[in-house]
């Protein structure tokens, strides 16, 4: 994987895209009696996406190769970004049952712990998301995600 | 004359206490925003969106634009203090502004930037408020072929000037234009490309998108390299020295009217402006080798160039209703969520509303000048914050932000994709700010194509034949041929990157 070439992997999911909503861009009405019709503007715009695409996977080809070790970081870095899709990940999946305030702690604590002692972390993640869910519960009044219990 | 009769009544509403309020709160955001690393105005803007459902659509614009604005003078402290651009137009400040730091004198470089950004900022909107009702006069004439012209010029320069490459560029600009095609056609009521799913009948929203790709990658790419940053130094003396006042203020003055005419080009960003003006003092001085080690035309030119450009750049937005950076496509999509349409009628049906957003601006620059001068040395304080800190709290009231758009996850989810898409295409140099303004332009390119289609009985190449239409389309195919020549012979030094204002 590392080894692989980015552009032509991002070009891949360019194409790909564009292609889908070529086809998809046919059942449109291209024209109606009353004039162009919304399919239209979709086929031209992916049409040439998709030229344009293929442009670029030949461009990374030929002209420029950059591999995911190139542009990936390594090591504790990667591990720092990686924490940042997990803990979103993770409130996700948590925050419509246990509520914000558990979910948000979780999600702070995850990114803290690795540059705090644990202690600090966990009284940083909590204390921060406590005080978001009153601002934004009783001052802005945005109905957060709550808990069984309201919080 | 009618302009000034307007302008007091705009500044009647302005001075309601109210909007004073949303004012200060609009540029205090601007400011912190743009002291912060790792937060620029588009995601703040973004953010506090949500926050504006309930308020007057003035009071609203009132804040969106004062972030705009107020941003500028924020990120000019981080740059002269520690040498770390809190924003991409203050990258130029660098320069000179934190050399004279070393030498003790940063009171002076912010002192003289302040002064700068409030004479560009004040003479700047003078300018919208004049030149405004004139363009927006004559741009009632414009047919859909002419509006479909511009736009395509627009997006041209866009493309033409930012980011490395070209055929990059591009990818961008049609991700965007097909992204908003999504959901209900509201022409002819057509379903598109929802795939079932019932949240992407109404589209994908602005907000999310723009939060994800300028704020969660930002995030992601700032996580990846915690640094500790430098203790800014005590700020002390902030008028510079008695010979120094006449060269200063005639950088100012050519800051001024670079600026602003740069920011009439639709598709220019607020960075232009600052390394040109950068490159004429430096080129005119008498000395040019004190350039990088702390002159003071250095900063004070490019600090007010970028402030002018601030100003001009809303001109294109309130006459043609045509945004020429992310920021300002987000403050669009601001006035259509309250109701207005941006463009030519706007100065004809809401004066009211126009006079005041301009008043504001006065005010607000006013505010910032007040906020930078004697209260410099606390900005800097929170620049100071660690950002393995910073970058949680961040995310964590961008997802907040992300969910009240529709009070769902849903909306966090998109934020989510399309942060991690961003990381990447920014690591690959995709350029990110064609795909926010294609994204909004994208309905309108649609309507006005159609319509000309429609009016010229489907013969396309009569937009070649009117006059403005044809002008516009003509140039945009010149300066893509320039782009495509300069790609091919690699001279293309990319202009000025891929910026959010």
């Amino acid at each position: 994987m590392k080894r692989q070439n980015a552009g032509v992997w991002v070009g891949g999911i360019v194409v790909l895209f564009a292609l889908v909503i070529f086809i998809q861009s046919f059942s449109l009405k291209y024209y109606t009696k009353f004039g162009p019709g919304p399919g239209l503007f979709p086929i031209w715009l992916s049409g040439i996406l998709l030229l344009i695409g293929i442009a670029y996977i030949w461009h990374s080809f030929k002209k420029e190769v950059i591999t995911w070790a190139d542009i990936l970081p390594k090591g504790r870095e990667m591990g720092n970004v990686l924490s940042v899709i997990v803990a979103v990940a993770i409130f996700m999946l948590l925050v419509n049952v246990t509520g914000f305030i558990i979910a948000s702690t979780v999600l702070l604590f995850i990114l803290l712990r690795r540059e705090y002692k644990w202690y600090t972390g966990l009284g940083i993640s909590s204390g921060v998301s406590i005080v978001l869910f009153l601002v934004f519960k009783s001052f802005f009044t945005i109905p957060l995600p709550v808990n069984m219990f309201g919080w | 004359m009618e302009a000034l009769g307007q302008l007091i009544g705009g500044f009647e509403t302005a001075f309601t206490w109210w909007n004073l309020l949303y004012c200060l709160i609009g540029v205090t955001v601007g400011m912190l925003v743009g002291v912060l690393p790792g937060l620029g105005p588009t995601t703040g803007t973004a953010l506090l969106i949500p926050m504006t459902f309930g308020m007057e659509p003035v009071s609203a614009i009132i804040m969106l634009s004062g972030i705009y604005y107020g941003s500028m003078y924020g990120g000019t402290i981080t740059s002269v203090l520690i040498n770390t651009p809190g924003e991409a137009a203050s990258v130029i400040t660098c320069l000179d502004g934190h050399p004279l730091a070393k030498q003790g004198r940063a009171g002076v470089a912010l002192g003289v930037a302040g002064i700068g950004s409030f004479i560009g900022g004040t003479i700047s909107i003078i300018g919208l408020a004049f030149i405004g009702p004139a363009l927006a006069e004559l741009a009632l004439k414009f047919g859909p072929p002419e509006f479909f012209a511009l736009m395509i010029f627009g997006l041209i320069m866009v493309i033409g000037l930012m980011g490395r490459s070209l055929i990059r560029g591009l990818i961008a600009a049609f991700i965007g234009l097909i992204l908003s095609l999504i959901g209900m056609d509201p022409v002819s009521g057509a379903v598109r490309f929802t795939f079932g799913e019932a949240h992407l009948m109404n589209g994908l929203d602005l907000v999310t998108v723009a939060m994800g790709l300028f704020g969660l990658s930002e995030i992601l790419f700032g996580m990846e390299n915690l640094q500790k940053l430098d203790k800014p130094g005590k700020v002390k003396g902030l008028l510079p020295r008695k010979e120094e006042w006449r060269p200063t203020l005639n950088a100012i003055g050519r800051g001024t009217g670079l600026g602003f005419f740069v920011g009439l080009i639709p598709g220019s960003n607020s960075v232009i402006p600052a390394i040109l003006s950068y490159t004429l003092e430096k080129r005119i001085a008498k000395d040019p080798s004190r350039f990088g080690k702390g002159a003071i035309e250095g900063v004070a030119g490019p600090e007010t160039a970028n402030n002018s450009y601030c100003g001009a750049a809303l001109i294109p937005l309130f006459t043609l209703g045509i945004p020429s950076s992310p920021t300002i496509a987000i403050i669009l999509g601001a006035f259509i969520m309250h109701g207005l349409t941006p463009g030519p009628t706007l100065f004809q049906n809401n004066p009211d509303f126009v006079w005041a957003i301009i008043a504001s601006m006065f005010i607000g620059n006013l505010i910032l000048l007040i906020m930078n001068l004697p209260m410099a040395g606390m900005w800097a304080k929170i620049a100071a914050v660690p950002p393995k800190l910073l970058y949680p709290l961040i995310l964590i009231i961008s997802i907040i932000g992300a969910y009240t758009v529709s009070n769902s996850l849903w909306d966090v989810g998109v934020m989510f994709v399309f942060g991690i898409a961003g990381y990447i295409m920014k690591k690959l140099d995709i350029p990110m700010a064609p795909i926010v303004l294609t994204f909004v332009l994208s309905k309108l390119m649609e309507n006005s194509l159609l319509q000309s289609i429609k009016m010229f009985d489907g013969n396309v190449l009569q937009l070649f034949a009117r006059p403005i239409s044809g002008t516009l389309l003509v140039l945009s195919l010149i300066v893509l041929c320039l782009s495509v020549i300069a790609e091919v012979k690699k001279k293309k030094a990319g202009f000025a990157s891929d910026v959010e204002m």
